[in-house]
Order: C-alpha cells, then structure tokens, then sequence
C-alpha cells in the first residue's frame, strides 16, 4: 500500500535464448558483430525467403515452462503479428498468439523473509527485431542494423499479482538466475537480454482494479523499479487530483527517470494476427516434454530452502549464493565434502570472494578458488593452525594463483604459534610494559584485557595462537 | 457493412487517391458481399496433429552470404546500414 | 518435319541422348523463336540467353565427354517471374521489384540447375500472380498464342503462352487458385498444379503462403511428368514441404484406365458454365470411359462457398506477406518524402498495381479487430469442410473429372475493371488449392472460335501418378497440344 492505494504490477519479460543459430534461420546467434554481418535472406526477409523452426528454442522454452511450474501445450502454433517498422524486415513478427508453448504456471519468490507466489499466464516463443541507430550526424536519417533480426526470443508474462516494485523486482531477480540456472539466456543487461514492459495501476482497497498503463524500454531492473515508482507515484497524483487514469503505452525514459506517454487506446495498433502459414503445427512428444523436465537442475528457490532449513543459513545469504549459478555450484561441493559447518564456508564466500569478484569484475571461473582449495584452508583455520587474519592473507593468495595452500602457510610463515612457553614469554614481557593497564583491569576495567592480548598478538607478529593468548593473559592477571 | 477504405488503406501502410475511393469501396464492398453469403458453421479449428513441422538443428552457419551482395539491391545504404528516415524515438 | 522448338521435351531429350542435336542448337532454335514471335505474345520478361547458351555448351561438353545427364539436361524452361534466380532480375511484373535481383536462388531453380536444364528466362505474369489473364503486369499484357487478341489467362499467362508459342519447350508456373490450370487451358497445354508440399516453395515470392505451389506447364503430359520429377521432393528449408518418397512420374507413366473410378461433381457443371465446354468436357469423360474408366456422379456441395474463402484466405496471407514491401531493403523506394511513414506510404502506392491494393486492403479488412471471426475464422472452417468433402468422395473414386475453367480465353481488357467477373473465372480452380490438392489440366478439343479447352482431373494428396496417368490416357486418344499459328 502507498499513500492508501493499492498498487497491482504486471510484467511481460523477454529474455534472448543463447541458442547457436537463430529462431527461424542458421544464422549466427552473436552480440556485438559488425552491423549487418550475421543475415541471410531469411532475416532480412527478402522475397521468397522461408523461416525454419530452430528445436533448441522449443526444447528451452519448455525448460523454462517447467521450471516455471507451466502446463507444456506439446501442441501449439506460431501466429503472424503484423506492424509496419524499418527493424522488422518482413513487416510481421512470427510469435505466438491463440496457443502459446507454455501457460498457467507460477513462481515463488521470496520477498522480506516472505515467500510469495506470482502466476505466470504463459511462455511464448518469438523473434527479436534490428536496431535502429540514431544520430545528429545520419542527417535526419535512422540506420538499420539487422543482425538481432531472428534472435530467439521467450516472452514470460506474469498474473498482474505484483504489489510494490521491490516484488517486481524479486521476481525479475529469480527469473534471471533461473535463466542462468538453465543455461537457456546469457543474461547480459547491457547487451539488453532481458528486456521487460510493466503494466501498472493502483486502486483504494476494496475498489475494483485501476486502469492500466504499459511503460516499454525497461532495460535494467533497478530501471524497473525506478520507472514502477515512477509511474505509482503518477497514477496516485492524478487520482488524488480529480483526474482519471488513460489506457495507454509509455515509454520509461531511464535517464530522466521519467515516463511519456507513447500511444493511447485510441491509436492502439491492430496487430491482425493470424497464423503463421509458413510453418506447421509445433508437435513435440510427451516423451520429449518429460526428458527436458528430467533434465532441470535444483533451482535457485529450491536451493535457498535447502540452505536455510538443513544448513542453518540465514535466508539473505542463503539467497545471495543461490542466484549466482557458480557461487551455489562452488557452495554446494563445498558442502557435499561433509566435513565443516556451512558458515565457515559461506562467510568466505560472500566475504572475500565476492568482495574481490565485485572489485575486479571478474567471475568465479577466473579465479582460482575451489572447493578443494577452500575447504583445505576453512580446515587449517578450524583446527587452529592459522588465524583468521593468516587465513585472509593465503585467500588472497589463491584467488589468483594456482598455489598448494598448506605450502603457503610455510611460505608466509603464518602458522599459529601455541607452544605454551614461547606464549608465557610474551605475556610476561607486555604485563611488565603495560602496568598501567594492569592496574585498570584490577580495578575493573575489563577492556583492557582485550588491549593486553592485542600487545601480545602485536608482540608475536600476529603468529600467536589468539585463543590460547587470551588464556594465558587471563590467568596471569588473576594471579597478580 | 461498410468498409471504412481510408482506415484500412492506413493500416496497410497504402494511399488512395481521392477520385479512387469510391471504386475501390464498391469493389471491396462487392466482394464482402460475396463473402457474406457463407454459411455459419458452428464448429472451433482445432490443430492439425497429424502433420507435424520437423524442426530444424540449432547448427550456425556463417559466411554464406556477403554484406554487400545482401545489400546490393537496398534502395540507400550508410556505413554498412540500411538508411529509412528518421524514426521518432 | 517439326522445328526443333516446335518438339516436345520428351523427343528433345532422346534426340540430345543419341546426340541428334546439340544443346546449344536447341537453345538457339527456341531463341530464335523467341525473336521471331514474343513481339506478339509478349511472354518475357527478362531473356536469359548468354547464361543459357553457356550452359548449353557445357552440357554438350558433358555429353561428349560421356558424362550421365538427367532427362531434361539442356531442355529449355522458362521460369515465371516470381521464382527467384540468382543473378537474374525476378520482378514479379511489378513495378515494385522492378530492379529487384535476388541473391540466392529458389530451391526449384537448383534443381534445375542440378539436373541441367537451361533457363531462357523470366516469364510475364499477374503483378505478385494477383490475377486472371496477365494484365495486371506492370510492363505488358501477354496475348494468347491462339488468339493475340485475347489473355491467355493467369496468373501465370507468361508461362502458358511461351510453352504454346514454342517459346520454351517447358515452364514453369505457380498456382494459388488456379494461375497455373487456368492458363494451361486458355492457351491449350498441360499444367500440373501438385499436391501442396510435393514442390518446395523457398523461393517463390509468396502470394498466399498456404495456397501456392510451383509446378510445370508443357506441350504434353510426359514433359510435365518429367520436369516435376526434377522439382519435387522434400525440402528443409521450407517447414510446409512433404517428407516423402517421389518416384519417376515419367518413367512410371501409362496409359491404363482400366478400372479406373473417375467421379464426375455436378456442382462443376452448373451455373456459369459454357455449354461448349461443358460438352467437350464430358465428352472426354466418355472418352475415358471407353478406354475402360469407371464414371461415377458425384456431389461436393461446399464448392460453391470456395471462391468466396479463397479470396478471403488468399488475401489475408497476401497482406502480410506483400507488407514486406517498403522500400527499405530492396525493390522500389519513392523519390520524395518527408518521413517514415510518408515512405511507407508513397512507396507502397506506387510501387503497388490496383489489384495487389485491392488485395492487400481486403486481406488488412478481414484480420482486422472485430472482423477476423467473421471472414477469416470462418473461412478457415469453410476450407476444411471444403477438405473434408474431398477426402469422403476419394474414399470412394480415384480421380475427379471437371472444367478447368468455365469459358475459353476472353479478350483482352473484357474483365478488367470488373474483379468479381474475374475472379469467377477461378471457380473451377480454387478448390483444389484450398484443399492442398493436385490437379492436372490438359487440352480437350476447342471451342466454336478455336479457342482451347481444358479438362481439369483433380486426385487425392500425392496421387500425382495416378493423374498423369489418367491425363496421358485421355491425351493419347485426343488431339493433345496444337501448334499455333504464329
């Protein structure tokens, strides 16, 4: 609720299938090639030109209708949506209208602590159109570069079950690392792989639904919620105004932060959709719908169930591993070695590791770290044999080089010192520094402890077993 | 029924002259006509699962075709691009 | 003794095997021919003659050196000029693709190239095969070699007239309601529509993308059985093309109708049909029957709403698939404008002829909002009651017997600015499309004016066999192809 309105988001997301070839031709599937390299005939919609079905896209778009909880319609059709634009050569856009691939599923995600479920109305499978390139310099001319022309495309369309933009965005996030789960979309937003539209509209509780608005060009999710807010904000201002809500299309104008309105209903197009006679009627086996249902890995929502009920995580970090595919990946055989609690695993995890992917952009599989090697130091710290700050020192190490981490410990000289006499020595040589902070803790002044052990650690260049300092340090006052 | 021919022209991205309206819309009107005698049928297309599409390999194949040659018979081109008028943004 | 041009491709093709004749003498005899008599029939195009008779040497060079050529190797064939040719202008006859050279070729055209055919050239049509009698082309209308003051039918009236004028020994045509029967029969020769699938379509510049087929136009029934042989077959680059076992339609021709149950459908002998052809129609059914055929009567009583769902059907599809046409990537672009969709607009207006945009309109009319159930929704149910009548009456006969047309050629410009009066010439035609199968048409005698007339023999999904044999019985007790005089 926002400012005593209720606020209803819808979102249609179009993720690009990472297939080799394209949708409807054998063109290369490929971001970021010279303009106008990657077409054929097919793409470009020359006359004469006929699309063929590429299986890839079906067999993904049925992955993703499972994991989405979907009934697979194994028979369906591709329909023709008609529109005049210089991005869309043959002037229609082969997708799916009446039948689509994939319909009536859901997603659970986990909003604050909280899991909700989002209806998902269906998955479609269609073509991505060109771009158009705009500047000062085209002397009031666009360019049209069509390689994306034929790049796969699956569009999710959610129940309008959304309440606020921070669940919108949730569920973006675990579309995304769903995708990535599959392996079915790069998921790259710069390079636009997931796009979406959001409908919104708001309404008093206990009123019927608000008129909706379609906000278009969302290329981020922090775009998503921006523009949602946005356009929250908007709709309540009118209403609270007198005014009343259009049906219309606009387009989020992120670096404004402001929408405009695009078309209204009135100049809605009409799309004439009809199907496709080029191609036939998609008919793919039961046996096949359930070999690709047998072929989804755990997926991210499964697993932050699993990590914050058998291994006690709390659910944030339990979430953050989980939506990254290689973190999970690295967490899981972590814990498939069965030997240390998960914690000490996690905190390295989304401590260092991810401190370091983030600074330096790279990915985990640019770094050397790995379960074997982790687990190996998460032990030498569980039995003491560094501390925690040596421990720091070898994982900076060996998330850039292949290096034998029990030879580091050697090498830097960073073994823990717990030889009883050599930490008596040191305990007496700082009591005998530091009177004044003896005289303190007798008088109560219990922090000083902490200070005193700290003069030892200083004293030992840090090799000097923390725990067993502490010890030491305390019998020895007592006894003074 | 009647056809409004300056919407549909519109739609159809066509221009009809004036003095051509007319003929066209007694002529389309004539044909509706003729279509308007089919009988009701009271029945839903459903799809045709007999005749199944094969679908095609996901296999890319690259170089088979020249920019240039693709774009020999474009009507303007810049910098490796097809040129249309400016489009509103 | 016969010109080389005036032979038919099955001679042609023996006397090139026993080395008779060369290939580059036939080709030079038909281009001759196309010299002496296209300034009146006005059949192409886009002549192709260095290119054809380059292939023509090679061939030859093969043939000596003792290599295995295919029956029609250095046959000439025409192509209608929506077939796309590599390096060829395919123009549609429209002004719209007047320049417009395709960078790859059709699948039917490798074929040819494969088996060694010689392309003389691009054949005149319809504009985008919109049409009855070739005056919709842009350039020029193309007269009937029997008569050059009538149309010699459409839409691929340039390919009917060049095999009927010796132009080319063979063509090639398209039929989406009839383009390649109807002209068959104005210009009195044998054209085969096959069975939808039978003949890849990639390539061919889409009309109505679930009606159209490419399929030969010839002298007599064995050359088109032999050029469809070439063409037929399962394609992978056109998802609607069959995957199934073609065997050699010529090899495999006879002349045996024993037995044979042919169906006769009242409703393609009724109302509008001219008695001429009603008569000489039937009586090559009584022919047949002499020869040992079964003649059955039968009923189809959908026929009579085809014409009205193909064009609702066939215009839906061409609205889209003409919507390419924008001046972006190819074909004609206007000269001034001053935005996109004025573009859009002034090119499509003027690159575009009257019947495409009557076309294109009443396809945008019937997907539009809040008709689409009305017209192309029932239009569909109606296409497959239309099927569905079919397949009853083939459980019982072998082949239907019909009109390919209602009348024999009228005159040029008699029906131009009346479209339903033209369209219902297709009445005979249509229902073959709108069910996917194939028909065969072949001369049967002449009118009163020595017009041609055409006997239509529908069969059943990819009994193209089983028509050609049918065809050829009735052709080897009838008079066949007659040469016109020229």
């Amino acid at each position: 609720m926002i400012k005593g309105y209720e606020v209803v988001i819808g979102l249609e997301t179009h993720a690009e299938l990472n297939t080799d070839s394209k949708i409807y031709c054998d063109c290369k599937n490929q971001f970021g090639l010279e303009v106008n390299s990657q077409v054929c005939p097919i793409c470009m919609g020359m006359p004469g030109a006929l699309p063929t079905l590429n299986e890839n896209v079906v067999d993904y778009a049925i992955k993703m209708g499972h994991a989405l909880n979907c009934n697979i319609n194994r028979v369906c059709k591709q329909d023709r949506k008609n529109y005049f634009y210089p991005d869309l050569p043959k002037a229609y856009q082969i997708s799916q209208a009446e039948v689509p691939l994939c319909e009536n599923g859901y997603l659970d995600v986990m909003v604050d602590e909280e899991e909700r479920r989002i209806g998902i109305t269906r998955i479609h499978i269609e073509e991505d159109a060109g771009k158009l390139l705009h500047s000062d310099k085209f002397d009031g001319c666009s360019l049209v570069d069509l390689n994306r022309c034929g790049v796969p495309l699956i569009e999710i369309v959610s129940e309008p079950d959304m309440r606020s933009s921070a669940e919108a965005k949730a569920y973006l996030e675990t579309l995304k690392s769903i995708l990535q789960y599959l392996d079915i979309c790069d998921c790259k937003m710069q390079e636009g792989s997931i796009r979406c539209d959001v409908n919104v509209s708001v309404h008093k509780p206990g009123e019927p639904m608000g008129t909706r608005s379609e906000m278009k060009n969302v290329n981020s999710f922090s775009a998503a919620v921006r523009g949602i807010d946005y356009e929250v904000n908007r709709q309540i201002e009118i209403l609270e105004n007198g005014g009343t809500i259009e049906q219309e299309t606009r387009r989020w104008d992120d670096v404004k932060g402001v929408s405009v309105s695009m078309r209204s209903k009135e100049d809605a197009q009409d799309y004439r959709y009809f199907p496709e006679p080029d191609l036939l009627t998609i008919v793919v086996d039961q046996e096949r719908v359930d070999k690709l249902k047998s072929e989804i890995p755990e997926l991210p929502n499964a697993k932050i169930l699993r990590y914050v009920k058998d291994w006690k995580l709390p659910q944030k970090e339990a979430t953050f591993i989980a939506e990254s595919v290689e973190l999970a990946a690295l967490f899981d055989s972590c814990l498939a070695k069965n030997k240390y609690p998960a914690k000490s695993y996690s905190v390295w995890i989304l401590g260092d590791l991810v401190k370091y992917m983030n600074e330096t952009g790279k990915k985990l599989s640019d770094t050397k770290i790995n379960a074997d090697n982790l687990t190996e130091l998460v032990g030498l710290i569980e039995s003491k044999t560094i501390s925690n700050a040596g421990g720091k020192k070898i994982f900076a190490v060996i998330l850039e080089e292949d290096k034998n981490v029990k030879k580091l410990v050697d090498d830097l000289g960073l073994a823990q010192v717990s030889d009883t006499a050599f930490l008596e020595k040191i305990a007496d040589e700082v009591l005998a520094a530091n009177e004044k902070s003896v005289a303190d803790f007798k008088n109560g002044k219990t922090n000083a402890l902490g200070f005193l052990v700290g003069q030892c650690m200083k004293a030992s260049k840090g090799k000097a077993n923390p725990g067993m300092m502490k010890e030491i340090i305390s019998k020895k006052l007592d006894n003074i | 029924m009647n056809i409004d021919i300056k919407h549909i022209a519109k739609l159809s991205r066509l221009r009809i002259e004036e003095d051509k309206i007319k003929e066209f819309e007694t002529q389309m009107q004539n044909i509706v006509n003729m279509v308007e005698k089919l009988p009701d049928i009271d029945e839903k297309m459903i799809l045709d699962e007999s005749n199944p599409m094969i679908l095609r390999k996901d296999e890319a194949v690259t170089d088979k075709y020249s920019r240039q040659e693709l774009m020999a018979n474009a009507p303007q081109v810049k910098a490796g691009c097809l040129v249309v008028p400016k489009t509103v943004e | 003794m016969l010109e080389l041009f005036e032979r038919n491709a099955c001679e042609l093709s023996d006397m090139l095997k026993n080395k008779e004749i060369s290939s580059v003498e036939l080709t030079q005899s038909v281009f001759s021919r196309i010299k002496a008599v296209d300034d009146k029939v006005n059949s192409y195009v886009t002549l192709n003659e260095e290119e054809a008779l380059k292939e023509a040497q090679e061939i030859d060079r093969k043939r000596i050196k003792g290599e295995q050529l295919s029956d029609i190797a250095g046959i000439p064939i025409g192509i209608k000029d929506n077939i796309s040719t590599k390096g060829l202008k395919t123009t549609c006859s429209s002004k719209m693709l007047n320049n417009y050279v395709p960078p790859f070729n059709a699948t039917v055209i490798n074929k040819l190239n494969d088996a060694r055919a010689v392309i003389t050239g691009k054949l005149n049509m319809d504009e985008f095969a919109m049409g009855s009698s070739t005056e919709t082309s842009y350039f020029k209308p193309t007269c009937n070699p029997h008569a050059l003051d009538r149309i010699p039918g459409g839409s691929s009236g340039g390919s009917a007239a060049a095999v009927a004028a010796c132009e080319a020994v063979v063509s090639l045509g398209s039929d989406t309601g009839g383009s390649i029967r109807q002209p068959a029969s104005y210009c009195g020769v044998v054209g085969l529509k096959p069975t939808y699938g039978a003949v890849s379509r990639f390539g061919l510049v889409a009309f109505a993308s679930s009606l159209d087929q490419i399929g030969p136009i010839g002298k007599c029934v064995k050359d088109v059985a032999m050029v469809q042989s070439v063409i037929n077959g399962h394609d992978k680059m056109d998802a609607t093309s069959a995957y199934k076992d073609y065997s050699d339609l010529a090899a495999n021709l006879t002349a045996d109708v024993k037995g044979l149950k042919i169906g006769v459908p009242k409703e393609y002998f009724g109302e509008g049909i001219d008695n001429e052809v009603k008569t000489s129609v039937l009586n090559a059914v009584k022919e047949l029957e002499k020869q040992g055929a079964v003649i059955k009567d039968i009923s189809l009583p959908s026929t009579d709403y085809a014409l009205s769902a193909y064009y609702i059907i066939s215009s839906a599809e061409a609205s889209s698939n003409l919507a390419r046409f924008d001046g972006v990537r190819y074909g004609y672009r206007t000269e001034n404008y001053d935005s996109l969709i004025d573009m859009y607009e002034k090119t499509r207006s003027e690159g575009f002829g009257d019947e495409v945009k009557r076309r294109i309109m009443l396809g945008t009319f019937v997907l539009s909002s809040g008709f689409y159930d009305a017209y192309y929704g029932k239009a569909k149910l109606l296409q497959k009651r239309i099927s569905e009548e079919f397949n009853g009456a083939f459980s019982d006969i072998d082949v239907i017997a019909a009109p390919t047309v209602p009348t024999t050629a009228f005159k040029i410009g008699e029906n131009i600015n009346d479209p339903l009066k033209m369209y219902a010439t297709d009445i005979c035609t249509v229902t073959v499309n709108i069910a996917g199968l194939p028909a065969i048409s072949v001369p049967c005698g002449t009118d009163s004016n020595k017009l041609p007339i055409g006997l239509q023999l529908i069969g059943n999904k990819f009994s193209e066999q089983k028509l050609l044999n049918t065809a050829y019985a009735y052709e080897s007790i009838s008079d066949g192809f007659i040469i016109p005089k020229l």
